[in-house]
């Protein structure tokens, strides 16, 4: 097997679809905000987004990328047995969850492309375990508890930590400005910043979810070294940027128009706590939800009472969101792959 | 807007904010009693096709009214979370309705029936009136001050100065009460002038009047109770 064959090509291009896919709805969502308060303009925010994602993908995407290649399926282990395994079950648990991710999205469900990218490397995993290829106690439970236990707590944390930058804004600012008005203009230049940084935490996070089945498979193949080398980050950072400006920008403008609400500080202490948030579970190589973050973020600003109106029924959705992801693409992933090595590809 | 959008987003995480809703609905309030006011004067100048047409409006502006409390009150669902107690606004809307409602009142009550008023009780109505006026506009800057507060998240400074204007609201409401005692006492004092009919009519005029202003003060009383229990 070569960079040519179907198998192989038909997983970049699948990773190509769903970065599309990160990048038109994911980062679309993550710098509406910076629109909906008037930061900055939509071709603003393309132009930023697509050079931070760019960046956070490539310099430092690594990490959650090899967590979802090689973290939770022992593909060493597979490997041995026959590489070919290997990349029919990355081809089976991408398409998963492209499918999954492209249904999720027609019926405007919050689901998250991390939770389905790991539900469906966890559907391989548990059907090579079921056929006998790898033993069940060969899948890295730890680290998946890990990264379970990352998507409770990182909307938690999001909400802690934007509960606290805007308290901090309003007894260390707001309250004591004149004008509460200039505060928020004020405001408008640290929003740029934080749109930079939210973009580039999310490129970080987020390209794995693209790319770390085709970087498995490669590296199976002996056509890597091993380690995720740049050029398959940059692939998934082109991806996630043709998506943001092909079809996110409509989304951008769909939520820039209707969150007004969200003026500058508010969106700053949104942004600048899910941006946080996210780049550190990157460093954890822990892949998490952006978009679960930066709600758990709006709703600590709305503890805080910074915002006039918050809508806390997301919280169900979400959590009913997390229950249905993971079964569902592990349990289509499975299907795929059994399908797969039935017609005998 | 496409039909079926190709969309996951953070939207559903905002709702409507009550805000704003709530302060036009006031100021339909201030609509209606300054369309009243002029309505008195018609009336008082034996205008009664004015008048009329001026209580229609007030109809129309109080349905408007209507329409936005209904507005605000269907858009909260116990799982949308204010900064302030969600009944609290409730409860402060309702006397805020209570406004162009009771304006809607006192201008059916001069389409009822003319009246040649003597000089005294005339003025004593047009003082009134411009008195219950004053309380309303007042209300009105109060709820005007409602988004700084919002914008500030409720600052010290900015609560202290809002709930300054409410003393003065009960001030010129207390001055509308002592208006009104003292015109229905002339009012019986003009008994054989106005016959049982025109003292029963002017009485309850007065009366409707005045509650105008009380409502006004009901309101911003609550009010406050909403931002001192956030």
């Amino acid at each position: 097997m070569d960079f040519f064959d179907p198998v192989v090509i038909a997983l970049g291009l699948a990773g190509l679809y769903m970065a599309w896919n990160i990048g038109a709805n994911d980062l679309a969502n993550a710098m509406g905000t910076s629109v909906g308060s008037g930061a900055l303009s939509i071709k603003q925010v393309i132009i930023i987004a697509g050079v931070f994602e760019f960046v956070g993908a490539v310099f430092f995407g690594k990490r959650v990328t090899s967590t979802i290649a090689k973290g939770i399926v022992p593909i060493d282990t597979i490997k041995l047995i026959d590489p070919h395994l290997v990349v029919v079950g990355m081809l089976a648990a991408i398409l998963a969850a492209g499918f999954w991710i492209t249904f999720a999205t027609f019926y405007n469900l919050p689901v998250s492309t991390s939770h389905s990218i790991v539900g469906a490397v966890l559907g391989f995993g548990l059907v090579s375990a079921h056929s006998g290829i790898i033993a069940y106690a060969d899948i890295n439970w730890l680290v998946l508890a890990k990264i379970v236990g990352s998507w409770l707590l990182s909307p938690l944390l999001g909400a802690a930590f934007a509960y606290l930058i805007f308290v901090l804004i309003r007894s260390l600012i707001l309250q004591r400005a004149d004008d509460p008005y200039a505060v928020e203009k004020k405001f408008v230049f640290l929003q740029v910043l934080t749109a930079c940084y939210i973009a580039f935490a999310h490129g970080s996070n987020d390209v794995a979810n693209a790319v770390g089945p085709l970087s498995a498979a490669l590296s199976t193949l002996g056509l890597t070294d091993g380690t995720v080398p740049i050029w398959i980050l940059a692939v998934g950072g082109v991806g996630m940027v043709i998506g943001l400006a092909t079809w996110g920008y409509r989304v951008i403008e769909t939520i820039g128009t209707k969150i007004t609400d969200l003026t500058p500080t508010r969106g700053f202490a949104a942004q600048f706590a899910t941006a946080t948030v996210v780049i550190v579970h990157s460093y954890g190589s822990l892949p998490i939800s952006t978009t679960h973050t930066l709600v758990g973020s709006v709703i600590g600003v709305g503890l805080a009472g910074g915002l006039a109106a918050v809508d806390l029924s997301v919280i169900g959705k979400i959590i009913s969101s997390w229950i249905i992801t993971v079964p569902v693409a592990a349990l289509t992933a499975a299907l795929i792959f059994t399908g797969l090595m039935g017609i005998g590809i | 807007m496409m039909r079926r959008k190709y969309i996951r987003s953070v939207l559903s995480v905002f709702a409507e904010s009550p805000f704003r809703p709530l302060h036009m609905h006031a100021e339909k309030g201030a609509d209606a009693t300054r369309k009243l006011s002029e309505a008195l004067e018609a009336y008082c100048a034996g205008d009664m096709a004015r008048v009329e047409e001026l209580s229609s409006e007030i109809n129309v502006i109080e349905h408007e009214a209507d329409v936005i409390k209904q507005t605000i009150r269907s858009q909260l669902k116990s799982s949308i979370m204010l900064p302030v107690n969600a009944d609290d606004l409730l409860d402060f809307l309702k006397p805020q309705d209570a406004i162009p409602d009771t304006a809607q009142d006192v201008a059916y009550w001069l389409t009822l029936r003319k009246c040649e008023l003597p000089d005294v009780i005339r003025d004593g109505l047009l003082e009134l009136m411009s008195k219950s006026a004053e309380t309303v506009e007042m209300y009105e800057t109060l709820v005007d001050k409602l988004s700084e507060l919002l914008e500030t998240s409720f600052s010290k400074k900015e609560v202290k100065q809002t709930l300054a204007i409410v003393p003065q609201v009960e001030e010129l409401e207390h001055e509308v009460d002592v208006i009104e005692t003292n015109l229905v006492k002339t009012i019986f004092k003009h008994e054989d002038e106005l016959g049982g009919a025109g003292v029963y009519h002017l009485a309850e005029l007065v009366k409707v009047i005045g509650d105008i202003a009380d409502k006004s003060e009901h309101a911003a009383d609550r009010l406050r109770t909403m931002i001192l229990r956030r």
